[in-house]
């Protein structure tokens, strides 16, 4: 790799060819998949299907403002505002099919992994239906127990198997378990690079800002599997440990003064606002819960384990682990304070985020604030609130701070 | 002769019809359930048309006091009254789009103003009457001056938000930092508009689509909703009395058939 | 006559007066009882055990502590559940069923432990996988895990015997429930929307052989008399349940008749029978398998606008109406594609959006009242 050219060069490049290489794709007849973020992608990187994310380009209409259009096709078709805004975005971009934002290629089938939550399941079902294609699922049994029980991950390994099968019929190829084997290890490689990358950010002052986390998460859920996602993990670690070296912070034009964690994905149409707001007060996202939702190791001889590793993200645990999970980040990333997204679009995430709040506040005694907001629906969001529930983390944050050397 | 009585939340209007569909006399009051406002609608109508109670010969009531209106001889929702009502005030009516003071509905109606489907919302306030009294007391101006102000706009102001109480304070952001209450009156009757094309477009709009309800006197909802929808919008003369006009032919029709 | 009023306006009561209803029933049958979340639970299993399963379908509670755990956007039925677990309202159960087929009921779960303490949980995850043998295999596991529970509680050991006996009687329940919705069409005044509802729910409350043999009985004395005639609307509901009374005695009123539903508290739970092979458990996950067009359960192919089709035809029924519970993710992504099906075959539709407090019935008589004027 071209050592004068950075991982955000690269990442950017790689985002792009990502779309037009589906779209070239699509054009010469070859097969397209879509997919949920946290799908068992090696077994489509096995048989080298090209596979879309819609979740990952409903955020990119997000973030461009492009969403709304989309949002009122799947209103006027009687889909609920209640719904998750993605599946609204990606329901009206599967009718209207164009986007100033980007465009995707229709999928030839769908590839569907509840471990981020059932609505996918319902989101899917009727991608399947509208467009009269095969729909392959992996159910993942959320975790009421802290671990993940033996007859779940024979459940899940009965799926892959099934899954195969599926994907030798689509496809007429038969499925090559030497490459899976290689795509396995490859696959397990990149989480560990991305795990690395993202924990660099546990320096103080952290060498990037974690609005530049959501950036690269793109990566991670889409080429998870690919030689080049791993190289641009391991390139951005390399930069970041530079930074380190260097006690560089996360912007040129302001110190990082406090150091928080996000809890949830970004407000995408408003990402400008909820950014500058923190940058303003040098408030700075050192990491969220994603980064170890998309560490998916194992070893490439075990099967069992990568069932397992795919059911243990953050959102298919229990309360005791998820709360357990941000005691810990709230230790290893020397956090002062946590800003919990109450994202209209997710209610797997926001119904246990009050008791979330209150039992990490008990064990850590970190500041915390809850707004309101959606991932792409724009008009789920209050800039006003915003701003005042950041000013008044800040405040708790000050007021700790000054407790704090006061006893030193 | 025949009695159509509408007692809404807020307002009580009545109508008398003869056999010839004329109307011989109709009358708004500016109060409505519970009041004394339904009589006095009744009794104003009378005296214009030169009648007493003795000669209705039928009676419907509609509206949201129409279930504890005790003198009608029958009681009929507004859906099917306005129906009713906007297709003998304009016979190429297929679609009525009604927004009021507390809800909007859009009602699919055939040629004989039957009604066909109907979609309204009740609950939010985002797309009524009281949107827009929340942004004109925001803005500092009557209700009824909204329209005037928007005139006046030279900017496209969006508010984004659809929850009422959040566009309460974004559009007070936008004037803190200097934007112009005309645009913002503008942004507001857009904001209406978007509401009620959606709550419309889970039916379908077909033409001649027509308006009535106490919004519709507000022009620049009108103009920013034909917009929305990309089609002409009527609306209909006197729409405070549509509603009345058909239950007043609706105790013609059912009277006729009793006989 | 009398005797067809009195089973109704006891089971009414039942109906009406859930824990009274229930407390009464363990003292009959000195069984403990076992509150069951929606949707599917594993009831014969806690019958089989000596238990009684308790529907918990909400309530008109207020909800005020239930606040610290649920945003506003969450199902009312839920909400109300925690409420009324955190009011000590299911003290009396020995344990709490809770089976998580949507996002809500996860975290419902995962906050029940911490908000209801004292009420022993027993989560369950039901595998939405379940038309292949990795599924079955993996809710036979399930079975077997919560039977080991069962036992704990109930004190006892539940024998294979025990299992079958306890199917066949559910199943008896079932055939006798499809019976009795088919009925309505003939006594449309005597079991109104209201009436059959409650009788219905009453199922609930109740020890099931016993409620069957009320039922039974109930349709043995209507049989008795002349059809009833009613020159009314015949109407499919569909939804996660149609309550309460104020709804009901809207559809009452405009003489609309619920010739047959697709309501989760209510069809969805009797309108699919268990195989007759196999083992116990077996049965339990193939009845499971077998059971098509629920919002809750996977199905790709989207079965659920066929099968109100068909349940219009077959019951020359006027139209369908749509009780969209308010919030209720799963339900809200079918509508739109059973909406298409239906419009494409001609079929009305009323829609309603209900909660399970209503603080407005006007609005919801509204609707209804129009939409019988738009049919007749």
């Amino acid at each position: 790799m071209d050592k004068n050219i950075s991982s955000k060069q690269i990442l950017n490049d790689m985002i792009s060819r990502h779309y037009e290489e589906a779209l070239e794709a699509k054009k010469s007849g070859e097969l397209v998949a879509w997919a949920t973020s946290i799908v068992p992608q090696e077994l489509l990187e096995t048989m080298d299907i090209k596979v879309v994310y819609p979740e990952n380009h409903a955020a990119v209409l997000g973030a461009r403002k492009d969403a709304p259009a989309f949002l009122k096709d799947a209103e006027n078709n009687g889909y609920s505002t209640d719904l998750c805004s993605y599946a609204r975005v990606n329901i009206g971009y599967m009718n209207l099919k164009e986007s100033v934002a980007g465009n995707i290629p229709m999928p030839d089938f769908i590839f569907c992994c509840n471990n981020i939550c059932n609505s996918v399941i319902k989101w899917y079902e009727n991608l399947a239906r509208e467009m009269r294609i095969p729909m392959i699922l992996i159910d993942t049994p959320f975790n009421h127990t802290f671990n993940v029980p033996e007859h779940s991950i024979k459940y899940i390994r009965g799926q892959f198997d099934h899954a195969i099968g599926q994907l030798e019929q689509i496809t007429g190829k038969k499925f090559d378990h030497d490459r899976f084997k290689e795509v396995m290890k490859i696959s397990a490689e990149t989480a560990k690079w991305w795990k690395k990358a993202t924990a660099l950010a546990a320096a103080q002052p952290s060498p990037f800002n974690g609005f530049d986390l959501f950036n690269y998460m793109a990566i991670i859920v889409c080429m998870r599997g690919k030689q080049e996602g791993l190289d641009l993990f391991k390139l951005w670690a390399e930069e970041l440990q530079g930074k380190i070296d260097r006690g560089e912070g996360p912007w040129k034009d302001q110190k990082e003064k406090y150091r928080i964690m996000w809890d949830g994905i970004a407000c995408w149409p408003h990402l400008a606002d909820t950014s500058k707001i923190l940058k303003k007060n040098g408030i700075n996202m050192v990491t969220s819960t994603y980064p170890d939702s998309w560490t998916i190791v194992y070893d490439s001889d075990d099967l069992d384990a990568m069932a397992r590793a795919y059911s243990s993200n953050y959102a298919n645990r229990n309360l005791v682990y998820g709360t357990g999970n941000i005691v810990q980040i709230v230790k290893d990333f020397s956090l002062d304070g946590i800003i919990y997204h109450s994202n209209r679009s997710c209610k797997l995430m926001d119904f246990r985020q009050y008791e979330v709040q209150r039992q990490v506040q008990e064990q850590t005694g970190v500041a915390s604030v809850i707004f309101d907001g959606d991932q792409t629906d724009p008009g789920a969001f209050s800039l006003a609130q915003y701003e005042t529930r950041i000013q008044a983390l800040m405040e708790m944050m000050e007021q700790r701070k000054k407790e704090r050397l006061s006893r030193q | 002769m025949f009695l159509g009585i509408d007692i809404g939340s807020s307002s009580s209007k009545a109508v008398i019809i003869n056999t010839q569909l004329k109307i011989l006399g109709k009358a708004v009051v500016n109060t409505g359930a519970g009041t004394q406002g339904p009589e006095k609608a009744v009794e104003a109508a009378l005296r214009e048309a030169g009648l007493s109670r003795e000669e209705i010969k039928f009676s419907v009531v509609t509206g949201y006091g129409r279930i504890t209106y005790d003198k009608a001889d029958k009681q009929i929702t507004e859906i099917t009254c306005h129906a009713r009502g906007a297709a003998y005030m304009m016979p190429g009516a297929r679609t009525v789009i009604d927004i009021g003071g507390q809800d909007a509905k859009v009602i699919r109606l055939d040629k004989n103003g039957k009604v066909e489907n109907f979609v309204m919302n009740e609950k939010c306030a985002a797309g009524t009457g009281r949107f827009l009294e929340v942004m004109a007391r925001i803005l500092d101006c009557g209700i009824e001056n909204l329209s005037t102000l928007s005139d006046n706009a030279n900017e496209e102001i969006i508010i984004s938000n659809t929850c009422t109480v959040f566009a309460e304070s974004e559009v007070i952001s936008q004037l803190a930092a200097g934007a112009k209450r005309e645009n913002v009156a503008k942004g507001a009757h857009k904001a209406v508009a978007k509401r009620v094309a959606g709550l419309g477009s889970r039916i379908g709009l077909t033409p001649d689509v027509v308006m009535t309800g106490g919004v519709a006197l507000n022009k620049g909802v009108v103009a920013a909703l034909e917009k929305e929808i990309g089609q002409k919008i009527t609306v209909v003369e006197n729409p405070q009395i549509i509603g009345a006009i058909g239950a007043a032919l609706y105790a013609l029709e059912i009277s006729s058939k009793l006989q | 006559m009398n005797r067809i009023k009195e089973i109704i306006s006891a089971l009414e009561q039942t109906a009406n007066h859930p824990a009274k209803a229930v407390k009464a029933s363990m003292q009959e049958t000195g069984k403990k009882a076992v509150g069951c979340f929606p949707y599917y639970t594993p009831d014969e299993i806690i019958y089989a055990a000596g238990m009684l399963p308790v529907g918990l379908w909400g309530g008109q509670t207020d909800i005020k502590l239930a606040d610290k755990y649920l945003q506003s956007f969450c199902c009312s039925i839920m909400r109300i559940n925690v409420e009324q677990g955190m009011k000590g309202m299911y003290d009396f159960l020995s344990a709490v069923v809770i089976p998580t087929y949507c996002d809500t009921l996860k975290c419902i779960c995962d906050n029940w432990q911490v908000a209801v303490p004292q009420t022993y949980l027993i989560p369950m995850v039901y595998p939405q996988h379940r038309k292949i043998a990795a599924g079955m295999i993996y809710l036979i596991d399930e079975y077997k895990r919560v039977q080991k529970e069962f036992e704990t509680i109930a004190g006892k050991k539940i024998t294979e015997k025990d299992l079958e006996d306890s199917i066949a009687l559910y199943e008896d329940y079932r055939k006798t429930m499809q019976y009795f919705t088919a009925l309505v069409s003939k006594y449309p005044i005597t079991l109104n929307a209201k009436t059959r509802h409650l009788i219905i729910k009453a199922a609930y409350f109740m020890d099931k052989g016993l409620y069957t043999a009320k039922v039974k009985e109930l349709m043995k004395e209507l049989k008795k008399l002349p059809e009833e005639k009613l020159d009314g609307i015949k109407v499919v509901v569909t939804g996660i349940l149609a309550e309460t009374d104020a709804l009901l005695d809207a559809f009452v009123q405009n003489q609309m008749v619920f010739v047959a539903d697709d309501l989760a508290q209510e069809s969805r739970q009797f309108r699919t029978c268990a195989r007759s092979t196999g083992t116990a458990l077996e049965r339990l996950a193939y009845r499971i398998a077998d059971h098509d067009g629920c919002s809750l359960l996977y199905d790709e192919e989207k079965k659920h606008g066929q099968l109100l089709i068909d349940l219009v035809r077959e019951n020359h029924a006027d139209g369908v109406v749509v009780c969209m519970m308010k919030f209720c993710n799963p339900e809200e992504f079918d509508y739109p594609i059973y909406k298409k099906e239906l419009e494409a075959a001609g079929i009305p539709m009323l829609y309603l959006e209900i909660e399970q407090k209503m603080d407005s019935a006007e609005q919801i008589r509204t609707r209804i009242q129009s939409f019988a004027e738009m049919i007749k």
